[in-house]
């Protein structure tokens, strides 16, 4: 500040001395108002749009799906599955991002229908939410039995 | 005797307050500079408008009254703000206009695109320019107040005034990137698991790469302390010097990998803010080898 505060114009007219704590106090509520937004939200836990809370890419990514399929061999032990190939969808389809438990679970029916009858397939899934990550399907059962 | 001494010791206390408070006071309200960085801020925040908003505001996008009124209040407002006809009154003009479409246009008629950051950020600024002396350069208002001076055969203007406006700036930058901190400041956030979600929302869909957990909790890290670094130090001369490069490539990384409209490109803009004024008018003169505004005014006095 050292640098900019050295520019300043010193004494100042008596007129003028109104406007400078005119502007003090405007200066004052504007940076009130602009931390009160925040504030109420962030501390205070009030949410309204009439105040901004600068709670960046707070929503982004809120819902997503990170899921990692399985199938079990003939001969017993399992391998990864690729939903992609399994399915015949594009890789960069609306098959890409899995969006809600309701989207998991249209998947897996299709991949148990594609694989077959008596197919094992166990899914491992977690679901991004505002606190880290929520385990939702685990892979200690076939999910085709389900 | 002792009351006497702890009385000296409390003035000797609050004499080092008071003397801060005077110098914060003469900062943030008294101080008087170049009003050229206010007038660059006053032209790209006006690009920035159309940057963001000209395409859907076109007059065959929504012919409703509403819309049409609300089109042509941007269109007039913001082309008033790029040449600088009263400056000062366009920036007023466009930041309410902003804020319409912020609030009411967004929240209440459900435009939700225009309910983000970026959009309150531009419209903000706009208001926050108009408390500058934003029209005595690069504008309008310059051109006619010198022709009137050479009619007058009288001195141009200063180009110069108070910088409030400038500070209530980087006072809301400030606030924006300390609230911005604090709200990562958690572990869901610090654990890397929001910065794995947003990139699996936008790059790898449903498949967790291998080896994303720890650059991911690395890069959460390394934007909370950023973010709190540049909330605290890009006031600050001493500080400043290293936070620039570093905020201004968190901003283009940000514009580059994630959908933020205008939101970088205005941070980057204000960032013109933080810098005295006087030393933005002494590189653009040396710049364009032409005067500075400080020249200018020590020809008039």
């Amino acid at each position: 500040m050292a640098d900019i505060i050295s520019i300043g114009t010193g004494a100042e007219p008596a007129g003028r001395l109104s406007a400078g704590r005119l502007r003090l106090v405007a200066f004052t509520a504007i940076a009130a108002f602009m931390v009160a937004g925040p504030a109420a939200e962030q501390i205070f836990g009030v949410q309204t749009p009439w105040l901004r809370s600068w709670t960046m890419f707070s929503a982004i990514g809120l819902g997503v799906i990170d899921a990692s399929f399985e199938i079990r061999r003939p001969d017993g032990p399992l391998v990864p599955l690729d939903r992609f190939e399994l399915l015949g969808a594009p890789r960069n389809g609306r098959l890409k991002r899995i969006e809600s438990s309701e989207e998991l679970a249209s998947v897996i029916k299709r991949l148990c229908i594609a694989a077959g009858q008596g197919a094992d397939i166990r899914v491992r899934a977690r679901q991004g939410t505002r606190s880290g990550w929520q385990t939702i399907h685990t892979d200690a059962q076939n999910a085709c039995a389900d | 005797m002792p009351a006497r001494t702890d009385a000296a010791a409390d003035w000797l206390a609050v004499r080092p307050t008071h003397a801060m408070a005077a110098r914060f006071v003469d900062w943030a309200v008294d101080t008087e500079g170049s009003s050229r960085s206010s007038a660059l801020i006053r032209i790209g925040l006006a690009m920035l408008f159309w940057s963001r908003w000209a395409g859907e505001l076109l007059l065959y996008r929504d012919q409703s009254p509403a819309g049409l009124f609300l089109a042509a209040n941007f269109f007039v407002a913001t082309m008033l703000l790029f040449v600088g006809y009263h400056s000062r009154v366009a920036a007023v003009w466009a930041g309410s206009v902003g804020l319409a479409m912020y609030y009411y246009f967004g929240f209440q008629l459900g435009r939700e695109p225009w309910t983000h950051h970026h959009a309150y950020l531009l419209a903000v600024a706009a208001l926050l320019i108009a408390l500058t002396p934003c029209g005595r350069s690069y504008s309008l208002d310059r051109y006619l107040a010198v022709a009137h001076a050479e009619r007058m055969g009288v001195p141009p203007p200063a180009e110069r005034g108070n910088l409030w406006g400038l500070r209530l700036i980087v006072a809301q930058l400030s606030v924006l990137y300390f609230f911005a901190a604090f709200d990562k400041s958690s572990h869901a956030f610090l654990s890397g698991a929001r910065i794995e979600q947003i990139f699996l929302w936008f790059y790898d869909g449903s498949d967790y790469p291998a080896g994303l957990a720890l650059p991911a909790t690395i890069v959460s890290f390394g934007v909370v302390g950023l973010e709190y670094g540049l909330a605290f130090g890009l006031p600050f001369r001493a500080t400043r010097r290293y936070l620039v490069l570093p905020g201004l490539a968190f901003h283009a990384i940000i514009y580059l990998t994630l959908p933020v409209y205008t939101f970088s490109a205005t941070m980057a803009l204000l960032y013109l803010a933080y810098f005295d004024a006087d030393a933005v008018d002494r590189v653009i003169a040396r710049l364009q080898g032409i005067g500075s505004a400080g020249i200018a005014r020590e020809e008039i006095s």
